[in-house]
C-alpha cells in the first residue's frame, strides 16, 4: 500500500486532536499525555521523511499502555475506562500509522470518539463541534481517498459540508422515529468515576455548604397545577436514619411495603426534569401520590428512587399532596432505630433531658427548641468554623455557628434523646421562578436538610429547624425571582436584574433544548404520531411510519443528487428553455439536438405560424440571456414568460402577438 | 472468502453479458449500476451498529442523534458513489496493436455531458472470463485485469488509457471491461460491466539479426538510398501515421479528402518479406524477425509484401499497410485453429 505523507498525517491527526479535545476535561491527564506523545513522535518521523516505528516497539508500548490503563482502572468496562482505552489505541494507531488503510481506521475512531463524548455530556455546543469535527474529518478522509490529482482542501470542505447538509434530513426522520428502548439492554456498570453531583448517601456538617455555592442546576420544575407557596416547596431527597456521632447514614431504602397514608390537601401535579447526577433518588414534593418513572419505587422513606443511577436528563410527571396521616403505627424495631441518638455527644442528650422534663407534651418540646435557635445568638452562615468529634456538642454549646446540616443534625439528636423519633431529610427547599417560560429552577444552591419527628397519631411531621433561627434564609432564596418586584429587594440587585434577566432567558433556551431534545423519549414519539393523526400509535406502527419516511426521504435525495447531473441544472435560463422546448415537444414540435434556439424558432415558425411570433421572441430571449452580455429580460421574467406559454391551447385566431411583442425591443437592445 | 467474492463476481459478469454487447458511445444508465460497501465500508457498518448500541443502551438522544448523522452520512454518499458513474458516455477504440513483451494502450474516452466532476473513475479491462482464448490468446492479462484511473472535469472529456502489459504475440479478445468508482470516501463501490469486444493485436517482438533481403549487406547505404521523397509519385489517401509534411493541403483546401502526397525513392522496386527465406529459425523466431524487416521497410518508406504461409499482402506502404501486416503476424496460427 502506498506510503502516507506527512500531511496526510498531520491533516488526520488535527482531526484526532479535535475529537480527543472533546474528551480532555474527563480524560485522565497520564492518557493525555500519551496520545500527544505518540501523535507528536509520529509526525516528527514523518517530518524526517520517515515512517512508523518498529514493530516490537509499538508492540511493547501497546502491551504496557494497556497494563498501565487496566491497573488503573481496574476494569476496561464503562464509560471512563472504555473511553480512556479507545483514546489511548488511537494514539498508538495513528504512532503506527503507515498506510492508508491506518489513516481510514482512525477515521472511524474519531467518528466513535465523537459519540463517547456524547454520552458523557449533553450540550448543544458539544454537538456542534462534533458535527463541526465529523464535517472535518469526513473533508480529510475525501481527500485521503481521492487518487491524484488530489482535490484542493476547499472544494473537498465543500463537498463534505454539502454532503452532510443532504444527510440533515435523513437523520432527522431517523432520530425521530427511530424506536427507542425503554431502559438498556443491559445494565450499565456503575461509573465511580463519573462527577456525581448534588445531595450524597450521607450527610456529615458541611456537605452542604459546598452545594450552597454551586449555581450549577438540580432540576426543573413544571407545575400543572397551581404552585405551592415557595416556603412550602421541599424537594424530598435521600433521608436518613443513623448517626455515627457525626455522620448521618443509612437511608431505608427498602420498597415500601403499602401506602399506609390518608392524604389531605390540594393536590399538586407537576413534572420534575430532573439534571443527571449519578444517583438513584429523584426530587419530588412530599407527600407523593403517583408519578410515571418506569420501575421507579418510593421507599420505606417516602423518597423515589430508580433501579439505576439517573445518568440522563429524566422528566417525571409526579402528584404531591402537602399532607398526610399515617394510619398504621410505627413498627418497633423502626422505632428503636429512630430513638437512637447515638453514644456520643453527652452533653447534648442532657439538654435534650433537662428541656423534656420542662416540657413534656411533644409540640410544646419541639417549640422549646426551636425558640432556644430563635432566642439563643445560634448563627447561620455559609462558612461555619470545623467540627471534630461530638460535633453537635461542639455547635450547640461552643461554635452556634452552623448550616443547615448542623441545626438538622443537632435538632433530630435533641429530639431522640428525649424519646421522640426523628430523622433527617435531605433535598432541595424553593426555587426560582422563571417568568419568561412558566417553570420553577431549582439549584444547587438550594439544597437543603430538614427534619422529620414522629408524633403518634399523626405520623412524620416535617420540621425546619433552621428556618427558626434564620427566616431570611427561606426567604432570600426565594427573594431571586418571585418578589423581585418587591420593595424588599435590596438596591444592588436592580442594577444586576438586567443579568439575572438575560441569565432565565439562556435558561428557556437550555429548558427547549432539553425538553425536545434529551428527553425525546417513546411517549414523545406517540405524540408526534398522534399529531400525523396516526390512531393509537404503538412500536409496530412506528416503524411503519419510519419506513414510510424514509422512503419518500429516499426519493427527495435520489431526486436531489441526480439533479445536478443535468446539464442545465445551474443555468436557470436553461432550464426554462428545456421547459419551453418540452411545451413544443408536447404540442409535436421537438427540438432536434442539432437545432440551436434560432433554427428551432425558424421551423416552429414554419410548421405552426400561429405560435411564429411568440417562440422567436422566446428563443430570442433566451438567446440573449445565455449569450449577450446582462441586461434586458432577467431569467426570471423569461420563466413567467415561458410558464404563460400554452402552445398546444392556442389557435390560429387567438394568436396575441402583442403579448410579448412589446419586449421585443428591450431585449435585442440588451444584446 | 476471496474465492467466495471472486465467483459471484464471475457469475455477475457473465449475467451481465446476457444483455449482449453494448453500443459504443454508450450511456451508462442507473439499471446497470451495482454498488456494494468496500471493506472499509463494512468496518464503517460495524462501528455505526456499535455506536447505535451505544447510543440505545445509554438512552442518550445526542449519541444517537450523532450516529444517524454518520448513517446518513454513510447513505448519502451511496447515492453520491452511484451518481459518479451515472450519465457517463463511455467510448473506446475497438483494437489496438502492440508488440510482444510490451504494453498495449487501450484508450477509453469518457464524457461527461453534466455540472458535477467525476473524479477517480476506474476503467478495467477484464480478462475473458473462462471461454475463449485459448492458446495464443492467453497471453497478457492477469486474473485482476489492467486498470486505468482518471478524473473527468464538469462538461468536458476525458481520455484514460489502460496499459495492459502483454507478454506474447497472439490476439487478445477482450469482451468486456468495467468502470469503477468508490469516489466519495471509499466507503462504497459502484461499478458496472460494458459489453464491447477490443480486439488487441499483440505483433511479434521485433527481433532478429538478419538484414532485408534486397539491400544485401550494404543495408545502411541502401535506407539512406531509399528516404528519396523528391520523386512524387502521386496522392493517397491520408492515414493517420503518414507524416504531416507529406499532407495534401491544398487538395484538402479545395474540399477533397484528406490526402498524403506519397514519394518514390530511388529504389522503389517492391521487396517481399517472405516466411520461406528465413531458414533454420522456429516459427516465433521467424515471426519476430518478418516484424523487424516490417519496421525497417516502414521506417525507410519503401515498399514491400509479406508472404507466409497461408496468407499473402500484395506490396504497399503507409500506416495502413503496416498495420495490415503486424496484424496479419499476430494472428498467425490462429485463423487456421
Amino acid at each position: 500500500m502506498e506510503r502516507v505523507s506527512f500531511l496526510d498525517l498531520l491533516s488526520i491527526a488535527a482531526c484526532l486532536l479535535l475529537a480527543l479535545l472533546a474528551h480532555v476535561h474527563s480524560l485522565p491527564v497520564w492518557v493525555s499525555i500519551i496520545v500527544a506523545v505518540c501523535g507528536a513522535i509520529r509526525l516528527g518521523l514523518a517530518w524526517r521523511g520517515g515512517g512508523a516505528p518498529p514493530r516490537w516497539v509499538l508492540l511493547t508500548v501497546a502491551v504496557l499502555v494497556i497494563a498501565v490503563t487496566f491497573l488503573r482502572f481496574r476494569t476496561f468496562n464503562g464509560l471512563p475506562a472504555g473511553t480512556a482505552l479507545l483514546c489511548l489505541m488511537m494514539g498508538l494507531k495513528l504512532l503506527e500509522a503507515s498506510t492508508r488503510r491506518d489513516m481510514y481506521i482512525i477515521t472511524l475512531g474519531i467518528y466513535f470518539l465523537c459519540i463517547a463524548a456524547l454520552l458523557e455530556s449533553e450540550s448543544f455546543w458539544l454537538l456542534g463541534y462534533l458535527v463541526g469535527v465529523c464535517w472535518l474529518t469526513s473533508a480529510t478522509l475525501l481527500r485521503l481517498t481521492t487518487g491524484l490529482p488530489r482535490p484542493a482542501w476547499r472544494p473537498s470542505l465543500r463537498y463534505g459540508a454539502r454532503i452532510l447538509a443532504q444527510a440533515v434530513p435523513l437523520t432527522l426522520v431517523f432520530w425521530l422515529l427511530f424506536p427507542r428502548l425503554g431502559g438498556p439492554l443491559w445494565a450499565l456498570p456503575v461509573d465511580s468515576d463519573s462527577a456525581e453531583t448534588g445531595l450524597s448517601d450521607s450527610m456529615s456538617p458541611g456537605d452542604i455548604t459546598q452545594l450552597a455555592q454551586s449555581d450549577e442546576i438540580a432540576f426543573r420544575v413544571h407545575f400543572l397545577t397551581a404552585p405551592p407557596p415557595p416556603q412550602e416547596m421541599y424537594w424530598r431527597g435521600p433521608v436518613f436514619n443513623d448517626f455515627t456521632g457525626r455522620t448521618w447514614k443509612d437511608s431505608l431504602a427498602v420498597p415500601r411495603q403499602n401506602p399506609n397514608l390518608q392524604l389531605q390537601g390540594p393536590a399538586y401535579r407537576y413534572i420534575v426534569s430532573l439534571e443527571p447526577h449519578q444517583h438513584t433518588w429523584v426530587f419530588a414534593l412530599d407527600w407523593l401520590q403517583q408519578y410515571n418513572l418506569p420501575r421507579a419505587q418510593l421507599t420505606a422513606d417516602h423518597t423515589l428512587v430508580t433501579p439505576f443511577a439517573v445518568s440522563r436528563a429524566v422528566d417525571i410527571t409526579a402528584t404531591s399532596f402537602p399532607h398526610a396521616n399515617f394510619l398504621l403505627p410505627m413498627s418497633e424495631q423502626l422505632r428503636q432505630r429512630e430513638l437512637n441518638p447515638g453514644k456520643a455527644n453527652p452533653r447534648t442528650r442532657e439538654l435534650a433531658l433537662s428541656l423534656r422534663a420542662q416540657h413534656p407534651g411533644d409540640m410544646e418540646f419541639v417549640s422549646a427548641v426551636l425558640q432556644m435557635f430563635a432566642q439563643q445568638p445560634y448563627f447561620y452562615t455559609l462558612t461555619p468554623p470545623k467540627l471534630a468529634d461530638d460535633s453537635v456538642d461542639k455547635f450547640l454549646f461552643e461554635t452556634k455557628r452552623g448550616f443547615c446540616g448542623h441545626y438538622a443534625s443537632a435538632f433530630a439528636v435533641l429530639m431522640r434523646a428525649a424519646g421522640i423519633p426523628a430523622r433527617v431529610v435531605t433535598g432541595y427547599q424553593g426555587g426560582t421562578f422563571n417568568h419568561f417560560s412558566d417553570y420553577w429552577i431549582v439549584r444547587q444552591s438550594n439544597a437543603h436538610a430538614w427534619d422529620e419527628i414522629w408524633i403518634e397519631g399523626r405520623g412524620w411531621v416535617r420540621v425546619d429547624p433552621t428556618s427558626a433561627i434564620a427566616p431570611e434564609r427561606v426567604e432570600r432564596d426565594v427573594s431571586d425571582s418571585v418578589s423581585a418586584d418587591t420593595a424588599t429587594v435590596s438596591h444592588w440587585r436592580g442594577h444586576a436584574r438586567w443579568l439575572a434577566d438575560a441569565r432565565l432567558r439562556l435558561d428557556v433556551l437550555r429548558e427547549l433544548w432539553r425538553e425536545r431534545v434529551l428527553t425525546f423519549n417513546q411517549d414523545s414519539q406517540e405524540r408526534l404520531m398522534e399529531m400525523l393523526h396516526i390512531p393509537d400509535p404503538d412500536g409496530e406502527k412506528l416503524v411503519f411510519v419510519l419506513a414510510a419516511a424514509l422512503a419518500l426521504v429516499f426519493i427527495w435525495l435520489t431526486w436531489q443528487v441526480r439533479r445536478e447531473l443535468d446539464p442545465h441544472s445551474t443555468d436557470p435560463a436553461a432550464r426554462t428553455y428545456a421547459k419551453l422546448c418540452a411545451k413544443l415537444a408536447g404540442a409535436g414540435l421537438p427540438r432536434q439536438t442539432h437545432e440551436g434556439a434560432e433554427a428551432y424558432a425558424a421551423r416552429v415558425a414554419e410548421q405552426r405560424p400561429d405560435l411564429a411570433a411568440q417562440v422567436e421572441s422566446l428563443c430570442r430571449y433566451y438567446s440573449n440571456l445565455r449569450f449577450a452580455p446582462p441586461g434586458g429580460l432577467t431569467a426570471a421574467q423569461f420563466r413567467t414568460l415561458v410558464r404563460a406559454f400554452r402552445p398546444g391551447h392556442v389557435r390560429p385566431g387567438h394568436v396575441r402577438p402583442g403579448h410579448v411583442r412589446p419586449q421585443d425591443s428591450r431585449a435585442s437592445r440588451g444584446s | 472468502m476471496n474465492s467466495l467474492r471472486q465467483a459471484a463476481t464471475r457469475k455477475l459478469r457473465t449475467w451481465a453479458a446476457r444483455r449482449g454487447r453494448d453500443v459504443l458511445p454508450m450511456r451508462i444508465s442507473r439499471r446497470r449500476i451495482y454498488i456494494l460497501p468496500t471493506r472499509f465500508g463494512l468496518m464503517l457498518a460495524l462501528i455505526l451498529a456499535a455506536m447505535l448500541i451505544a447510543g440505545l443502551n445509554y438512552n442518550s438522544n445526542l449519541a444517537l442523534a450523532f450516529a444517524f448523522l454518520v448513517a446518513s452520512l454513510t447513505l448519502v454518499t451511496m447515492h453520491h458513489c452511484n451518481r459518479n458513474l451515472l450519465g457517463i458516455l463511455v467510448d473506446v477504440t475497438p483494437e489496438i496493436d502492440a508488440f510482444a513483451g510490451r504494453e498495449a494502450n487501450a484508450e477509453f474516452v469518457l464524457r461527461n455531458e453534466s455540472n458535477v466532476e467525476r473524479p477517480d473513475v476506474e476503467i478495467r479491462v477484464l480478462p475473458a472470463s473462462s471461454t475463449g482464448a485459448a492458446g495464443i490468446g492467453a497471453a497478457g492479462i492477469g486474473a485482476a485485469g489492467a486498470a486505468g484511473v482518471g478524473r473527468v472535469s464538469a462538461r468536458n472529456d476525458a481520455a484514460i488509457n489502460v496499459v495492459i502489459p502483454v507478454a506474447n504475440r497472439g490476439v487478445l479478445h477482450v469482451e468486456q471491461f468495467e468502470l469503477r468508482t468508490r469516489y466519495p470516501f471509499g466507503w462504497f463501490h459502484a461499478w458496472t460491466y460494458v459489453q464491447s469486444p477490443i480486439t488487441i493485436f499483440v505483433a511479434p517482438a521485433p527481433l532478429g539479426s538478419r538484414t532485408l533481403p534486397s539491400t544485401g549487406a550494404s543495408g545502411t547505404a541502401a535506407t539512406a538510398e531509399t528516404r528519396g521523397d523528391e520523386d512524387f509519385s502521386g496522392l493517397r489517401t491520408y492515414q493517420p501515421g503518414m507524416p504531416l509534411k507529406h499532407m495534401a493541403w491544398k487538395s484538402l483546401a479545395r474540399g477533397g479528402e484528406p490526402a498524403a502526397r506519397t514519394y518514390t525513392g530511388l529504389s522503389s522496386q517492391p521487396e517481399w518479406l517472405e516466411w520461406s527465406a528465413l531458414d533454420g529459425l522456429d516459427a516465433e523466431a521467424r515471426l519476430s524477425q518478418l516484424c523487424l524487416w516490417i519496421l525497417e521497410s516502414d521506417v525507410a518508406q519503401r515498399p514491400y509484401g509479406l508472404r507466409i504461409p497461408g496468407k499473402e499482402i500484395a506490396p504497399s506502404g503507409g500506416a495502413a499497410h503496416r498495420f495490415a501486416c503486424l496484424r496479419t503476424l499476430a494472428a498467425f496460427g490462429a485463423a487456421s485453429d
